[in-house]
């Protein structure tokens, strides 16, 4: 069965088929919810941001540029829908922290869940630059190439910046993991 | 390659995506016990964060989507329905007559200025000639003064500084053919009393019979009675021009 690209859909809504933005919400609200919480730690925010994201490409859908990948312009939208977020309200950037902290559960798993308890902590930990550059080439999985358009700078520079953001989260979750041995 | 090298490439290591698989990179972690280690060990932080579930959002935030949207289009068509009447033919035939009125009013209106414009040079046309008249009239030469009497002719009979210099011209220049071409000129300022009165005492003051004849005829032609006495005083001198006096006394009938 044929089924439209992120591209051509965002295209339509471009030319006035706004039935095909839900399309577009099926496909990446999940994703997006998920970068918003790395990024802020915050589910209702993260929710909040997620409608704004997709009304912001409702009202710049004009400026939609078709050969440019959907999902650089909806991270770059996203982006500024977080910077504005914190403009209006300052927030607590560990708030993730608060979250895990507790997470003690008892069963076969407990060591995979210890780690990932232990991870979103040091992520929580990670300055915001380098946590957004993990979650977009890790958890949201972009190429080399779509992150070098989100962030403006050329494929070469990506590459470092993400060896040496899991460098600092490694330094950070190792440090937790020493704290918590001893 | 060197560690710095190495490790710009760790990520794609771990993704599956080096470009020359088994090539330098390989080779340096053979050989690069340090490097070696590393990469192990973000390896595994790799693989533990891709194992990080992903949350989902709570069910309220598609419905709350599918709301807002609802809305959005909602208002979306009735801003197209209010301004339904823009896209019609009827109005815009108007805003096509609306333009076309405004553009008739404009150009009516600059018109309008134009119309100042052209009479501020023809004002200044009209200076010129009066210059002109009055300049020539004063020449040595009696070709530059018959030139000034022929400018004459060209300015308003109403001009009272063109009709003074006119009058001098017939009264006191040497000339009989200016003098003549002047008494002429004068003619076009004969609705103008000044102009009358100022023809009939010249009569007294010519001693050419040429210009008294041209001055009695068109006295005659204006049926000027208070030019009698005038004729009159003409017939009386003893020297008069036999024809002179004849068109005299013609004249004095046809005033009576």
């Amino acid at each position: 069965m044929y089924e439209a690209t992120d591209n051509s859909l965002m295209q339509g809504v471009r030319d006035g088929d706004l039935g095909a933005l839900a399309v577009l919400f099926e496909r990446h609200h999940r994703p997006l919810f998920n970068y918003f919480l790395h990024v802020n730690g915050n589910r209702d925010l993260s929710e909040d941001l997620v409608q704004d994201v997709f009304f912001r490409m409702l009202k710049y859908r004009k400026s939609y540029q078709p050969e440019r990948p959907f999902t650089a312009w909806m991270y770059q939208i996203a982006r500024n829908a977080h910077v504005d977020s914190i403009s209006k309200r300052k927030f607590e950037v560990g708030l993730g922290e608060r979250e895990f902290a507790g997470a003690n559960v008892m069963d076969e798993n407990l060591k995979r869940k210890q780690e990932i308890g232990l991870l979103k902590r040091a992520m929580a930990r990670l300055p915001l630059e380098k946590r957004e550059l993990l979650v977009l080439s890790r958890y949201q999985n972009l190429k080399y190439e779509e992150i070098a358009g989100i962030l403006g700078c050329d494929v070469g520079a990506v590459k470092v910046r993400v060896y040496r953001a899991v460098r600092a989260l490694g330094q950070i979750y190792f440090e937790l993991a020493g704290e918590k041995a001893s | 390659m060197n560690c710095e090298e190495a490790r710009t490439q760790f990520v794609d290591y771990w993704r599956g995506t080096l470009e020359e698989a088994g090539g330098e990179f390989d080779a340096h972690l053979a050989s690069c016990e340090r490097c070696r280690a590393e990469a192990q060990e973000l390896r595994d932080l790799w693989g533990t964060m891709g194992a990080m579930p992903e949350e989902d959002p709570s069910l309220g935030m598609r419905t709350r989507f599918y709301d807002s949207l609802r809305s959005w289009r909602q208002q979306e068509s009735e801003r197209r329905q209010r301004f339904w009447w823009v896209h019609r033919p009827a109005f815009q035939a108007a805003c096509a007559v609306a333009i076309l009125a405004i553009g008739v009013a404009a150009g009516y209106l600059a018109r309008g200025r134009d119309t100042v414009e052209l009479s501020q040079l023809r004002g200044e046309v009209y200076n010129m000639r009066q210059l002109v008249a009055l300049s020539l009239l004063q020449q040595q030469s009696a070709s530059d003064r018959l030139r000034g009497v022929s400018f004459a002719y060209r300015v308003e009979q109403s001009d009272p500084q063109v009709l003074s210099a006119l009058l001098t011209t017939v009264n006191h220049d040497p000339s009989t053919n200016v003098r003549l071409a002047a008494v002429d000129a004068l003619r076009n300022f004969t609705d103008n009393p000044i102009g009358r009165k100022g023809l009939v005492q010249a009569l007294a003051k010519q001693e050419s019979p040429l210009v008294q004849i041209a001055i009695v005829d068109q006295i005659v032609e204006l049926h000027e009675k208070s030019a009698a006495p005038a004729v009159q005083f003409l017939l009386a001198s003893e020297n008069l021009n036999p024809e002179v006096r004849q068109r005299a006394q013609w004249a004095l009938k046809q005033l009576q």
